[in-house]
């Protein structure tokens, strides 16, 4: 017992049970009551004039918009009786020390300044209404700061030594519900709060705060300003990633709570902010490692706390429990004694199983390690389809409207001059034969002219060379036609699913046309094969080389087109050349069509 | 003459048997699948098929590869191939087996009644028939075989006009020459191609194909 003393520090005895006065129990009610009838009457006039709305539409928002003021009046009260019951509590005027502050009732803070908080809802209810989503967001972290500031103020120290000291009696006004433990001792010396009355304002503030941020967040991200400064410069890829990230935020907050407000919380704030914006998947590992940490630490601070056997709270000096000394507040719980002991330790647990979860979404590595990153896959491909489809789709509606002017300008036009030259023959034929045998000469020239067009027209769209003989061919024909001289190496025995081979006809195209405007060769190869379930073209020209895919949207356009098909395209190309492009695309190989006739 | 009609559309058919009828020939079957084509060139043995490239059963270029196993059979075969579009390789094809007795046409060419029929004559005597579609991409080209880019500009424009299956009286009214000298001209390309004298006919096929694997 000797050498426990030696080792252990008995830091103080439990503090008496404080009787409660029962005097203002009975406020609660009666603020309940006064909130009940603020919110009938808001949602009551929120009716009326979402009634007189004239469109749906304008409904819509109207409701959108009501939903908010309402939120606005809610937090309002809840700030307003907070605000009033931590001012009648704690003068401001008072210095630090004064624990009996010398003005009567305690109440030196003019109190009529709380009125401007309903006058200020009122002035954004009458001339603001669209503010009212930016503020709540704003007063509940407000709310929520506040929360933990109480329970610091009025929370026990490591030996449940009471902390802070008031006067006058009541309630304390929290939030949503009054705190019948943060009574003021009879001496008028002290008040403390109870456990669970901590933990009741704990839990709130929690709650408050990040439901604070997760509405600023959801109404700012849309925002142009907003967005850059939250979002960085992040590609749309990566913005998955992010949600993780955002976690760092509550975690610094506790710590910074366990600590009691250190001086570098806020600049640790700051760079939170700052590599959640530059870094999201750096900050997504940090969330992920953080929580393992933070729950660790939980652990082994409640390790550090024990009952002696004369029921006294004891801590092992140099222990992690050190930190918690002044201000046991770990996450939700204070820990204060066996039972929020066993509160912070399963706040931990939860919190490293959490934590566990999250390691193999943030670091790849883990996840593939194990296995289990299959969601984060998922996810990427999901990007990946979207992106494809959006350029398809674009690319198929451009497709369609260049078709449609092409027909409408070009073989439309020239047979409505066909039938006016005809018409015009027929009323000629008698009279002046020579003139009619001249239009219809004309006429025919004009149907020439069309036929080639919509030739033209028709190789665009799909070639008709491929309809009939498939990849293989047409790439010959292709190389055939083109002003290059292309030698072809081409080993594909049957048929690649059509869209397949329609996207790497046009691709094979682009870059010979590509290769004969701008590499000054004068000749080329093609070669293809099929392997291992995937397609291979390689488009080797032997001019100037130094391709650039970022310059033209010609190659962009060729990936782009490929990608619908979870293809890929590489490109080499030196300065001096050769330039090679590769295209490969994952498909299967039909068995060879054997010729019916 | 006798010919054979391959073509799918039924009015194209009707047409084309129409003005064939109406310039002296005699049908000797007019079909609209592969099948029926392949069995009307082996069984009537025409003296020039006209046939359309895109025939059913599978509407692709079925009637291509009918008319490239009838010539199988039959080395020789005079077959005028017809179509919406034209191919070089199509154009290869018929050329590979050295026969001669093959055209290829776009279907427009019909307009001109009288070229098409002057095109069936000469591909119906061996002749070779190019469309000017399928010329003017090559001139597109510059030669890289070394025997054609030995030809002069001159010679090329012969050998162009040879393609397209021109007489070398077409080819001298075409270039404002003397017949004497297209001749002059067409023994210099076939010198310089190394074609042995023989033939004229197989010569001028040997020199279009030379030129078409330019």
């Amino acid at each position: 017992m000797v050498g426990l003393k030696q080792v252990v520090a008995v830091v103080t005895a439990k503090p008496p049970r404080i009787p409660i006065p029962q005097i203002q129990q009975s406020t609660a009610p009666a603020v309940y009551i006064l909130l009940a009838v603020v919110l009938v009457c808001a949602g009551l006039a929120a009716w009326l004039w979402i009634r007189r709305a004239d469109s749906a539409r304008a409904r819509q928002g109207r409701s959108r918009q009501a939903a908010w003021c309402i939120a606005l009046v809610v937090v309002a009260a809840m700030l307003a009786t907070t605000l009033y019951s931590i001012l009648r509590r704690h003068p401001i005027v008072c210095g630090p020390g004064e624990l009996n502050c010398p003005k009567t009732g305690g109440i030196s803070v003019p109190m009529w300044l709380l009125l401007l908080i309903p006058a200020a809802v009122l002035l954004v209810l009458a001339v603001k209404r669209h503010l009212a989503a930016r503020i709540v967001p704003a007063a509940l972290i407000v709310l929520g700061l506040l929360g933990f500031a109480l329970v610091q103020r009025y929370g026990y120290d490591s030996g449940g030594a009471l902390l802070q000291t008031g006067h006058g009696t009541g309630l304390i006004w929290y939030g949503l519900t009054g705190i019948p433990g943060v009574m003021v001792a009879n001496t008028g010396a002290a008040g403390r709060l109870d456990q669970g009355s901590g933990a009741v304002i704990l839990a709130q503030a929690y709650l408050f705060v990040l439901l604070g941020g997760w509405l600023g967040w959801r109404e700012l991200r849309d925002h142009p300003v907003a967005a850059r400064l939250l979002l960085g410069k992040m590609a749309p890829g990566e913005a998955s990633g992010r949600p993780w990230g955002l976690l760092v935020l509550p975690l610094i907050l506790a710590l910074s709570v366990l600590s009691a407000w250190p001086w570098w919380s806020v600049p640790v704030l700051v760079i939170a902010v700052l590599v959640i914006r530059s870094w999201p998947r750096l900050a997504g590992q940090l969330a992920a490692a953080g929580m393992v940490a933070f729950g660790l630490l939980g652990l082994v601070a409640a390790q550090g706390w024990y009952l002696n056997s004369r029921g006294t709270f004891v801590v092992v000096p140099g222990s992690a429990a050190k930190l918690t000394e002044s201000y046991p507040l770990y996450g939700l719980a204070t820990v204060t004694s066996e039972a929020s002991r066993f509160a912070a330790e399963l706040e931990g647990v939860i919190l490293i199983g959490l934590g566990c979860w999250l390691v193999p979404q943030t670091f790849p590595v883990v996840g593939r390690l194990l296995g289990l990153n299959h969601a984060v896959e998922l996810t990427e491909r999901v990007q990946r389809l979207t992106d494809s489809r959006a350029d398809a789709v674009d690319t198929a509606a451009a497709n369609l409207r260049r078709l449609e002017r092409d027909l409408h300008d070009g073989a439309q036009a020239r047979l409505v001059a066909l039938g006016m030259s005809l018409r015009a023959a027929e009323r000629l034929i008698t009279v002046n034969p020579d003139a009619a045998l001249a239009l219809v000469a004309e006429a025919r020239e004009a149907s020439a002219r069309a036929l080639t067009e919509l030739r033209e027209l028709v190789r665009g769209v799909y070639p008709p060379v491929l309809a009939d003989r498939g990849l293989p061919d047409a790439l010959r024909a292709l190389a055939l036609d083109g002003p290059l001289h292309v030698e072809t190496r081409i080993d594909l025995d049957g048929r690649l699913p059509g869209p397949v081979e329609t996207a790497c006809y046009f691709a094979v195209a682009e870059l010979l046309t590509n290769a004969a405007k701008h590499s000054g060769a004068r000749q080329a190869r093609i070669d293809a094969s099929h392997s291992a379930g995937r397609l291979r073209i390689e488009v080797t020209d032997f001019g100037l080389g130094g391709a650039n895919p970022a310059a033209g949207s010609g190659l962009a356009g060729v990936e782009k087109r490929l990608a619908t098909f979870d293809g890929i395209m590489a490109i080499s190309s030196p300065a001096g050349g050769p330039t090679i492009v590769v295209l490969e695309v994952p498909c299967v190989l039909s068995s060879p069509k054997t010729s019916t006739c | 003459m006798r010919v054979v009609v391959a073509e799918d559309l039924y009015l194209l058919r009707e047409g084309l048997v129409r003005l064939l009828e109406a310039h002296g020939f005699e049908i000797a079957g007019a079909v609209g699948d592969a099948p029926a084509l392949l069995g009307a060139l082996l069984a009537e043995r025409p003296e020039v098929a006209i046939v359309d490239v895109r025939l059913p059963p599978t509407f692709t270029d079925d009637g291509l590869r009918a008319a490239i196993e009838a010539r199988r059979a039959v080395p020789g075969l005079p077959v005028l191939v017809l179509s919406q579009y034209v191919e070089q390789l199509y154009a290869r094809e018929l050329l590979a087996d050295n026969a001669g007795g093959v055209g290829y046409l776009l279907k427009d060419r019909v307009f001109n009644d009288d070229q098409f029929v002057d095109a069936i004559e000469r591909v119906a005597a061996g002749g070779t028939v190019m469309d000017p579609a399928v010329v003017t991409k090559l001139l597109g080209r510059p030669a890289r075989q070394e025997p054609l880019a030995r030809l002069s500009g001159r010679e090329r424009e012969v050998l162009e006009l040879m393609a397209e299956g021109r007489s070398n009286s077409a080819i001298a009214q075409r270039l404002f020459v003397t017949e004497k000298a297209v001749s002059k001209h067409s023994s210099s390309i076939f010198a310089k191609l190394d074609l042995a004298p023989s033939d004229d006919d197989n010569r001028r096929v040997l020199a279009v194909l030379a030129y078409l694997n330019g």
